[in-house]
């Protein structure tokens, strides 16, 4: 039965992970004009260290057997490391290049790290269980609430706000804003580019950890394909939210969430396989009535 | 100056020419010289270029990336399997069809113009919704359009056969077929792109908001090179279909979106000749790797080749290519009987953005 | 002594010259207005001393030290403060947030608060406004906010561009009153590019004239004020203009 609880709790834990993955695009975004798509590898490379590094079927522990409290902050710190490499290694060598040539190699880099996942863990998906005990269903209003989503709710909570606060209160957060701005400008100002770069980089790789987890725990399943979906909802999240906008990002994520648990809901059964062609449908729709984002000023200059 | 101007488009025009003689030249050569595995291997890269100078037709002309491409071949390939294949069989696997639809038995030429037809269709139907958007939110909601494809071709059971593959495609695609349809798509291409239209369309590459201050309707001319360039992709759709014998939607993926944009940045983006260049580039080395890797001199059957080394490799050479060389091993010139005498633009790479 | 030193600087735009060999001094402590027609390179000029602008040839130093081939941001960490053409203020920050962007290069953390405070003494509408959105300032109130900002990394060596664009005459004269100020009170250098040779005069300091990249003359400032000397300057030979 679906009673109206169950589809608000399912819309939040859903947009709320939505949510996530569209702030870890948008941070980068806003810093430096790239539309990064390795962010769905992050996502990815974060499950896979979770297991022993094998092609068998069955997935055996590695990282996973940690304890909550050890495995969390490390897989924060191994998302934050991907992505920071990934800078390193690729996106700093292009400071000067098109936004356009940098979406590309980020495409070209996703496709790297997703073959090297392939050719180590094979391509079938892998069943774990991480946490399962959260999966078990409490009873709130009326509705039958697995823990993990009021869980998922209250990280997505906790996340936003801890990164406005840094965003707001710290000297780091102050120079990213300023630079998501005018990065010219900031770095007149004695901003280092290098620093505030590796820090949105760093900050989005371990929004993408935290992805990983919830995603993980929910679905049981390790796939190497399991980030390109949600980065495809993140990028359309940021997009009508105004590209480099973090509330709106954020506030996008929540409703692409609601949007697609309501066509879940309320498509007919013979329809519903076809759910996200609806949900792209309607993003694209959204894009035509507003080009600049459904939650920027109507004044705000397109960012691009 | 007449006489100048008119010499210049003159030579515009050797382009085609140079193009297609190097591809007749390599299928000649592979004919006489080569293998049967060499041949496939033949038919398949000029598949790719059938692809690649579809997408150049758009994204080289108006500097708009888009990831869309892979659904307008998935949209030509099924459409000729449907007009194709033998009633029987689409009776059997495909139970969905209309009666029209499941009855037909088209010739071979005739469903590739109706697969590039359709293709064109839905990019004129696509392209007019997405194009009103600019830039890289245009990119993302291309994106958006081959999640919808892909879905759709996924799950549409009775008409697509869903994740099961469609199979039992004529194969009649060898290296002659696609050298054709190669060399049409490159003379396409290269008149679109000395066109009017082609012409006004690079200008707002260079710079939009110059280009629409002058009275450029950018719109249309995007539009109607998205609608040229959907038809070539769609008929690469069926020949690739024609030429493996077996169709899934997962074929016309994120797999194919990464190759034919691979080829395109690295011969160079800017220019005709760089499409070519990408393909037959990249195909080499793709060919190289797989052998290195079977030790067997077999050609790949399918464009996602198994293992991952060749993703990765084409990869590490996409990057480099794009940090050391942005503007493609063609620079983004073309290739020519000779050089007019015109300063060479700004690769447009180069451009600081920050 | 010679705090800033160009020497031969070029800076071409793809195939377009912007500047040809251009080269100059300004001393410690010396008020030097840039002045010229559009197109004479003299956004190139700060851009490139700045960091901000690629330069095909030549050298820039500030204190003996060699500025070109620095980012941006080391060069700001040198002491060069800039104030831009359009002001680029960071319309979605706060005005005090504005204010402490270039505070990140300081060592001196203590002196940022009573800076601050100094700063809302010399332009006291900042300081009624310092927690409104800075996008919502006037362009004058702009003006200010982006030379108090400029003020905050503890420049010895500051670069105005155009500061009197777009702004009442009444507007310019409170600006230029607080630029002095500050100038004799801290021993700043200021570089200024100014439009206005009337205004330069009026002010007083040291006047290069710049046309088609390059140097074309200068003087006392006082003595660029009639219009002779700026005609002669700006249309002496019949030449064509190098686009910027």
């Amino acid at each position: 039965m679906t009673s109206l609880a169950q589809l608000f709790f399912d819309a939040a834990a859903l947009g709320g992970i939505y949510a996530m993955a569209a702030l870890g695009i948008a941070l980068i975004f806003g810093v430096m004009n790239l539309v990064n798509f390795a962010h769905g590898e992050y996502i990815a490379f974060c499950v896979f260290a979770l297991i022993v590094p094998s092609t068998d079927a069955a997935a055996v522990m590695f990282l996973g057997k940690a304890p909550a409290l050890l495995l969390i902050p490390l897989i924060l710190t191994i998302g934050a490391l991907v992505a920071m490499a990934s800078e390193y290694v690729v996106f700093r060598h292009m400071r000067k290049a098109s936004p356009v040539a940098m979406m590309i190699s980020s495409f070209a880099l996703g496709f790297i790290i997703q073959n090297a996942l392939l050719a180590v863990y094979g391509g079938r998906p892998k069943a774990i269980s991480l946490w399962p005990e959260l999966n078990t269903p409490i009873d709130i209003a009326g509705a039958s609430v697995p823990l993990l989503q009021l869980i998922v709710i209250l990280t997505t909570l906790a996340v936003v706000t801890g990164l406005a606060a840094l965003l707001r209160k710290t000297r780091i957060g102050l120079e990213m804003r300023a630079a998501a701005e005018n990065f010219t400008m900031a770095r007149l100002l004695g901003v280092r580019a290098n620093v505030v770069i590796t820090g949105a980089f760093a900050l989005s790789g371990a929004l993408a950890a935290a992805v990983a987890l919830i995603m993980v725990t929910q679905t049981g399943v390790a796939d190497v394909r399991m980030g390109g979906h949600i980065m495809l909802v993140a990028f359309i999240a940021t997009v009508i939210g105004g590209l480099g906008s973090l509330p709106g990002a954020v506030a996008a994520g929540f409703l692409i969430g609601a949007a697609s648990v309501l066509l879940q809901a309320f498509l007919p059964l013979d329809a519903r396989p076809f759910r996200d062609a609806f949900l792209y449908t309607l993003v694209i729709v959204s894009l035509l009535v507003r080009p600049q984002g459904l939650f920027v000023p109507n004044s705000a200059k397109p960012r691009v | 100056m007449m006489n100048k101007h008119a010499r210049t488009r003159l030579l515009a025009y050797s382009t085609p020419l140079i193009l297609s003689a190097i591809l007749l030249a390599l299928v000649v050569a592979v004919t006489l010289f080569g293998d049967k595995a060499l041949a496939r291997m033949a038919a398949e890269t000029l598949i790719r270029v059938v692809l690649v100078v579809g997408l150049w037709i758009f994204a080289g002309n108006s500097g708009v990336i888009s990831f869309g491409h892979a659904g307008y071949m998935a949209i030509g390939a099924y459409c000729s399997a449907w007009l194709t294949l033998k009633p029987q069989m689409k009776a059997l696997f495909l139970p969905d069809l209309p009666a029209w639809l499941a009855g037909a038995e088209w010739p071979m030429l005739p469903a590739a113009l109706a697969s590039g037809g359709l293709a064109a269709l839905v990019a004129l139907l696509s392209g007019a919704a997405i194009l009103r958007l600019t830039g890289i939110a245009a990119s993302i909601a291309s994106f958006a359009f081959l999640a919808i494809v892909n879905t759709v071709y996924s799950n549409w059971e009775g008409v697509t056969g869903a994740t099961s593959s469609v199979v039992g495609l004529e194969r009649y695609v060898d290296q002659w077929v696609a050298l054709a349809w190669a060399v049409a798509a490159i003379v396409v291409a290269n008149v679109y792109a000395n066109s009017g239209s082609g012409l006004a369309l690079r200008a707002t590459r260079e710079d939009e908001i110059a280009a629409r201050a002058s009275g450029i309707d950018m719109y249309r001319h995007r539009l109607l090179s998205l609608v040229i360039s959907g038809f070539f992709t769609g008929v690469s759709g069926a020949l690739l279909g024609h030429y493996i014998g077996v169709l899934n939607p997962d074929n016309f993926y994120l797999g194919i979106t990464f190759i034919s944009l691979a080829m395109l940045v690295v011969g160079g983006i800017g220019s005709l000749s760089g499409a070519v260049t990408g393909v037959l580039a990249l195909s080499i080395l793709i060919e190289l790797l797989v052998r290195g890797e079977q030790g067997v001199g077999i050609g790949a059957a399918t464009f996602a080749l198994p293992g991952g080394t060749q993703e990765i490799a084409i990869g590490v050479v996409m990057i480099l290519v794009l940090i050391l060389r942005p503007s493609g091993l063609t620079g983004g010139r073309e290739f020519r009987l000779a050089r007019p005498a015109w300063p060479k633009p700004a690769p447009r790479n180069q451009i600081k953005t920050n | 002594m010679s705090k800033l030193g160009v020497f031969d600087l070029s800076v071409r735009y793809g195939k377009v010259p912007a500047l040809n060999d251009v080269s100059l001094t300004v001393s410690e402590g010396e008020r030097v207005f840039i002045s010229g027609p559009n197109g004479a390179g003299k956004s190139s000029l700060l851009g490139a001393i700045c960091g901000s602008v690629a330069t095909s040839h030549g050298r820039i130093e500030m204190d003996g030290a060699l500025l070109t081939g620095r980012t941006p941001e080391s060069i700001a960490r040198l002491g060069l403060s800039m104030v831009p053409e359009g002001r680029d203020i960071f319309g979605s920050l706060t005005v005090q947030e504005n204010l402490c962007v270039g505070t990140g290069l300081r060592r001196d953390l203590d002196a940022v608060q009573s800076d601050i405070e100094e700063i809302y003494e010399a332009f006291p509408i900042l300081g009624d406004r310092r927690h409104a959105s800075a996008g919502a300032l006037s362009g004058g109130q702009q003006q200010m906010l982006a030379i108090g900002r400029a003020l905050m990394t503890n420049p010895k060596l500051m670069m105005v561009d155009e500061p009197s664009l777009g702004l009442a005459p009444k507007v310019v004269d409170q600006v230029y009153d607080t630029l002095i100020g500050l100038q004799e009170e801290r021993g700043l250098t200021l570089l200024i590019v100014e439009q206005s040779s009337l205004r330069a005069a009026r002010v007083g300091g040291r006047m290069i004239l710049m046309r088609g990249g390059a140097v074309v003359g200068g003087g006392d400032a006082a003595d660029f004020a009639d219009r002779e000397a700026l005609t002669e300057a700006y249309f002496g030979k019949p030449e064509t203009e190098a686009a910027q």
